[in-house]
């Protein structure tokens, strides 16, 4: 049970291996798997886990047949390529891309956009500023200030010249919070602006992202009407 | 169990928390109670189908038949088919599941049953199976429900036709009139008659359009007919000069009453020929003297007056008279009635051969039917030439041209939007008003009501319709739908086809000067006012005829619509006569296969039984005027000179084969009682001549 | 009352038919649990044992186990639905009212499975922020979260081609908006936008690819991904717990004290 370099890790046992199996493993220098996992509290997948998951799905599911039972699928008439429906939506986790496309060409709104944000969303993991993931302006605080500043008057000159307020509200108002992150400090007496201050690039992308998304998307299902003009949803 | 759920969730408080420590308090239990319910919930749906509207329905349906006398027989033809009913028709694109729940449909024993969905459907031409519900009920055939099936839904915007349009569904498959449907038939003739297809195309499934039957004077001359201030009242208001008048009102501003009024005149060129100066020497008859040529020469079968009770009467083939004296020219009239084909060569007005005199009397009549109010306030200033460029734009702007010809105007193609699948226009391409029905009928009403009140920019008149036309208007539109252009052909009942049938020769321009198509149709072509003469050749006696076109009687005593006189010259009607004996005949019967008289006294006595006794003929029909009393069909007391015998023969045997939609009746007639009456008919020469005499 | 549920089962898992089955007998010792996970083709997916603190619901609020409940939802709805569907025109409108209309329920699973596949967009998206936010994307589970974006691709597809299939306006002019972006495509827009619907326009060939696409393709395409994305959090540690890790990289090699494995 005890591996040739056992310098490099203590293996803690239960006498009883019927009772509480352990499965070992030996690290040693040439073994490419990457150990980064501490002791922990541990409990058996089978049954706690399981059970949990499943009632889990179960209650989403009671939910799910509820909503079911009680509203009805949208459907409407037959497919008719003449009769233009007047707006023409697709279906709502796009509704934010064809909201930019109202602003902006197609190859933008359309191609370029998504395809950089997929791309920015698998390369994450890759870049080790993500992954250290230290507060934005703790090093180096009054170039990357700096920086900020032009990037952000960049993208609200880049978004008034197309006219696009819908994106510009909620750039704007992150921008604000890291303006406020930018002037907060791990030393900061409120812990919000402690909070503040440790939150990554990552992190602000991200939630920039996340807030656009919402936004767009929810301009473009209940804001929108004929000829994609401003309509209030309970107005109809 | 080591399970370690304590850390996960609270300890016990108090009762209710540790009903939900014993419910949820570990994640089998929890595992167990949220099965349960989700399980319960599942069993909902299922449920639910169980409890469906159209079992609920077919529940009732059994009970109501089961107290009846044919309890038995309902229930066994109701078990023949259980569940969702639905008649499928894939030629025509039809599932209809109304059934389910209108399970009494076609059950004859229950016509006594008044609640729905149960009652029995009327008799119509058709089985229930033939074409299904929908295509005459409209609404969702496929839904099982009756909100979806009923109502206008995102997934289906047609609902149920309104019963007071239904007629319209028939027209989908019958182009020709159908007797059951005289609102359709009335609204197909009032989009001719009130000129909607001048502006509005319509086309019918088999490529041809529907025509216009109103008949808008040319402009091209207009200042010779008529006076400026005439126009500018016309356009202000045309009912208030004629409440008949078809002239919808466009709500022109006086100043743009006033231009187009001006460019109008301004426009017209005058026409050679167009006008007859009273002779110099004549003096001015008595206005009223002509009331009685007015009469005699039956101007009241195609015009109009109102009398003094505000009651229009007379005809409507040409225009009302009540203030024709405001409108009219004297000299023009004059003109007119001298000779109408020389103004209007296509005009529905016979030209009748007035002598000089009967010209001043009909003129001065008709001139002194005047109203002193309609041009009182009508003061017009010259026209400059700003008003008549400014006119001529806004005769273009509002498709004058579309219905009349104006001198320098094209008519204009396609003005206003093609009608031809009005009937299922989708109700989203419709911007309908503030509290108005979602729905097409009532848009479609409302837009011929008041078309100005979708928008005052609109270019679409306001017409002057009564109630019952808009229904009519609407019922004939939404027959015009993708289902009535899309059917196969083999389902369609197409109308019979429009005839240009022009008869040849000296005969056939007499015809046209006559217009005797206004009135008679021969070959499909022509009115419906006086009988269809395509068989006359064969029905009449040469000797007759040729007197009754010099001086036609009256055939009919009931009716106050009779041929007038046209003052022909001997030769015209000979022309005529031989045209008519010659061209005319039917290939039925040879003409000459009985003759005209010499029947055996006996034969004509049974005749004369027959006719009184067996067939009753003297309840339509007068031979004898002291005894007869029958005044539906034609007098016969000269029928003998005037009729042929195997003409007679032959409409006693089958009338309705020679006339189609006579109102004859077909009585089986054997052929020797056919024969005996014709000889008994055609024994009556002489008395009529005598009663004449008197 | 738990307990004698429990015991029950650990009956019938004692049975021989179930060991036959499931080659893992009775017992509710720790190795027997261990082989209830190990021995099931499905369950070996899946660690042994999870930290206790990965329980609790604000941990991960259990969005990726709801994910999966929604795609199980949309396969047990799914499949009944096909058997009243053809991807025809208008056969397929026609089809869509008959399941509303005429069949047992199929209304009731239409519902369903709308509702479901709405849901589990959302949840998928939900998954991705909540696993950013807990910065669980770090090393070495790069790769899993590189799979998780490729799930919600995947995701979004099968919920972009099943919103055709009822044949109605909605479907109709919904996809034809979302295909016209494709055009927009630099160079080969246009060819691409054929490629996806069979056609320049949406029309049957669109239906009968999009029908292929949602039921066959992609449906078995999610189910690789979504059993190497299950698998490979087994291979990378476990959920991704904070404290427990090491900050950074490099800290890697500060030795461990008693390492299981899960």
């Amino acid at each position: 049970m005890s591996g040739p370099t056992p310098k490099d890790f203590i293996a803690g046992m239960d006498s009883n291996a019927r009772k509480s199996p352990t499965r070992v493993v030996f690290v040693t220098r040439r073994t490419s798997a990457q150990v980064k996992v501490t002791a922990e509290d541990q409990v058996q997948t089978y049954p706690e886990l399981l059970f949990r998951a499943v009632v889990a799905i179960e209650v989403l599911a009671i939910a799910l047949v509820s909503m079911a039972l009680l509203f009805n699928a949208p459907l409407e008439g037959i497919a008719d390529p003449s009769h233009t429906p007047n707006p023409a939506k697709a279906p709502w986790y796009f509704l934010g891309l064809q909201e930019m496309l109202h602003y902006f060409p197609p190859v933008v709104a359309g191609v370029l956009v998504p395809g950089l944000v997929v791309m920015a969303l698998i390369v994450i993991p890759y870049f080790n500023i993500n992954v250290e993931a230290e507060g934005l302006f703790l090093k180096d605080r009054e170039r990357r200030v700096l920086i900020f500043y032009v990037v952000t008057a960049a993208l609200c000159l880049f978004l008034l010249l197309f006219d696009v307020y819908v994106a510009l509200v909620p750039a704007l108002i992150v921008a604000g919070f890291m303006a406020l992150a930018a002037q907060s400090s791990p030393q900061s007496a409120s812990a919000f602006r402690r909070g503040l201050a440790a939150k990554p690039l990552s992190f602000w992308i991200m939630t920039w992202f996340l807030f656009e998304l919402t936004v767009l998307t929810a301009v473009g299902t209940f804001f929108r009407g004929p000829g994609w003009s401003w309509v209030l949803p309970w107005r109809s | 169990m080591p399970l370690s759920s304590e850390s996960s969730f609270e300890p016990k408080k108090n009762s209710l928390s540790a009903l939900w420590q014993t419910l949820f308090g570990h994640p089998v239990r929890a595992f167990g109670v949220v099965s349960l319910l989700l399980l319960i919930l599942l069993a909902i749906a299922p449920a639910k189908n169980h409890f469906s509207e159209w079992r609920h329905y077919q529940k009732q349906y059994l009970a109501l038949i089961r107290g009846r006398g044919d309890a038995v027989t309902l229930e066994r033809r109701f078990h023949d088919h259980d569940g969702i009913q639905q008649i499928w028709l894939p030629q025509l694109g039809v599932v209809d599941r109304c059934t389910s729940c209108h399970s009494g449909l076609k059950e004859a024993s229950l016509s006594d049953v008044s609640t729905q969905p149960f009652r029995r459907h009327p008799a119509i031409p058709h089985t229930l199976d033939q074409f299904g519900c929908v295509m005459c009920h409209r609404g969702q055939g496929p839904a099982t429900t009756v909100e979806e099936a009923h109502s206008s839904t995102l997934a289906w915007e047609q609902p149920i036709l309104p019963a007071r349009y239904v007629q319209s569904s028939c027209g989908q498959c019958h182009r020709a009139p159908l007797t059951g449907t005289p609102q359709l038939n009335s609204g197909r003739n009032l989009l001719g008659r009130y000129g909607c297809v001048h502006c509005h195309t319509i086309k019918l499934p088999d490529g041809s359009a529907i025509k216009p039957t109103d008949d808008p004077p040319s402009l091209e001359h207009v200042a010779d007919k008529t006076t400026r201030e005439w126009v500018y009242a016309w356009l202000k208001d045309p009912q208030a000069y004629a409440v008949t008048a078809t002239m919808p009102n466009f709500k022109l501003s006086d100043p743009d009453a006033r231009d187009i009024s001006a460019f109008l005149i301004a426009d017209s060129t005058p026409l050679a020929g167009d006008t007859a100066p009273t002779p110099k020497n004549e003096k001015a008859p008595d206005p009223t003297a002509g009331a009685s040529l007015y009469g005699e020469s039956f101007c009241a079968s195609c015009h109009a007056v109102q009398n003094a009770a505000g009651n229009v009467v007379g005809g409507d083939v040409g225009p009302e008279l009540t203030r024709v004296g405001n409108k009219v020219k004297p000299e023009w009239l004059r003109a007119w009635l001298h000779n109408p084909r020389v103004y209007d060569s296509g005009t529905a007005m016979p030209h009748y051969r007035l002598s000089d005199p009967q010209l001043s009397l009909l003129t001065a009549f008709l001139g002194n039917k005047t109203d002193t109010d309609l041009l009182a306030n009508v003061h017009l200033d010259a026209a400059t030439p700003e008003q008549i460029a400014h006119g001529k734009l806004l005769v273009t702007e509002y498709g004058c041209a579309s219905c009349h010809e104006i001198n320098g105007i094209k008519k204009p193609d396609n003005f206003a939007p093609e009608l031809t699948r009005i009937g299922s226009k989708a109700l989203t391409q419709i911007i309908f008003l503030p509290g108005m029905t979602h729905a097409l009928p009532d848009y479609i009403a409302a837009k011929i009501r008041q078309p100005r009140s979708f928008g005052s920019a609109l270019k679409m008149p306001q017409f002057s319709l009564a109630p019952g036309q808009i229904d009519a208007l609407t019922t004939a539109l939404l027959s015009l739908t993708d289902r009535a252009q899309d059917l196969p052909r083999a389902l369609t009942v197409a109308a019979k086809p429009a005839s240009n049938y022009q008869p040849a020769g000296r005969a056939g321009q007499l015809m046209s000067d006559l217009a005797c198509f206004s009135c008679h149709a021969i070959n499909g072509r022509g009115g419906d006012m006086a009988p269809d003469l395509t068989w006359e050749g064969s029905s009449v006696q040469r000797p007759w005829l040729q007197a009754f076109l010099k001086n036609p009687g009256t055939l009919r005593p009931a009716l106050i619509r009779r041929m007038p006189r046209f003052n022909l010259s001997d030769e015209d009607a000979k022309e005529l006569t031989d045209y008519i004996m010659t061209v005319y005949q039917t290939p039925e019967f040879d003409r000459d296969s009985m003759p005209a008289g010499g029947y055996p006294a006996a034969q004509v006595e049974r005749g004369k039984q027959l006719f009184y006794s067996k067939y009753a003929c003297q309840g339509c029909h007068i031979v004898d005027t002291k005894v007869d009393k029958g005044y539906i069909g034609p007098t016969l007391t000269q029928v003998g000179s005037r009729l042929n015998a195997a003409w007679i023969y032959h409409w006693l045997k089958e009338p309705q084969n020679l006339r189609p939609g006579t109102i004859e009746p077909n009585r089986n007639m054997p052929d020797e009682d056919a024969r005996a009456l014709t000889a008994f008919l055609m024994a009556q020469r002489g008395s009529g001549k005598q009663e004449a005499k008197k | 009352m738990a307990k004698t549920i429990t015991n029950y089962f650990d009956e019938l898992r004692g049975t021989r038919v179930w060991r036959s089955v499931f080659r893992s007998g009775s017992g509710s010792s720790t190795l027997h649990r261990a082989l209830a996970i190990q021995q099931n083709v499905f369950l070996h997916l899946f660690s042994t044992k999870v930290r206790t603190r990965m329980l609790s619901f604000s941990a991960t609020w259990y969005l990726g186990t709801l994910t999966l409940g929604t795609f199980l939802i949309l396969v047990s709805t799914g499949i009944p639905l096909m058997f009243y569907y053809h991807p025809s025109v208008p056969q397929a409108y026609a089809d869509t009212k008959d399941l509303q209309f005429v069949v047992s329920s199929g209304l009731f699973l239409r519902n369903l499975h709308r509702w479901s596949a709405h849901a589990m967009v959302f949840l998928v998206f939900a998954h991705m922020f909540k696993v950013f936010y807990r910065g669980a994307y770090r090393p070495p589970r790069e790769f899993n979260w590189v799979i998780g974006v490729v799930l919600l691709l995947i995701t979004l597809l099968l919920s972009y081609t099943g919103y055709l299939l009822p044949w109605d306006q909605l479907a109709f002019w919904a996809i034809t908006v979302g295909s016209n972006i494709a055009s927009a495509v630099p160079v080969m827009g246009n060819k691409v936008h054929f490629l996806m619907l069979g056609g320049n326009v949406v029309n049957a060939n669109a239906l009968l690819r999009f029908y292929v696409l949602h039921c066959m393709i992609l449906p078995l395409v999610a189910i690789l991904f979504v059993a190497i994305h299950f698998w490979r959090i087994r291979k990378d540690g476990g959920l991704y717990a904070h404290q427990s890790e090491p900050r950074t990289v490099a800290a890697r090699s500060v030795p461990a004290k008693g390492v299981p494995v899960p």
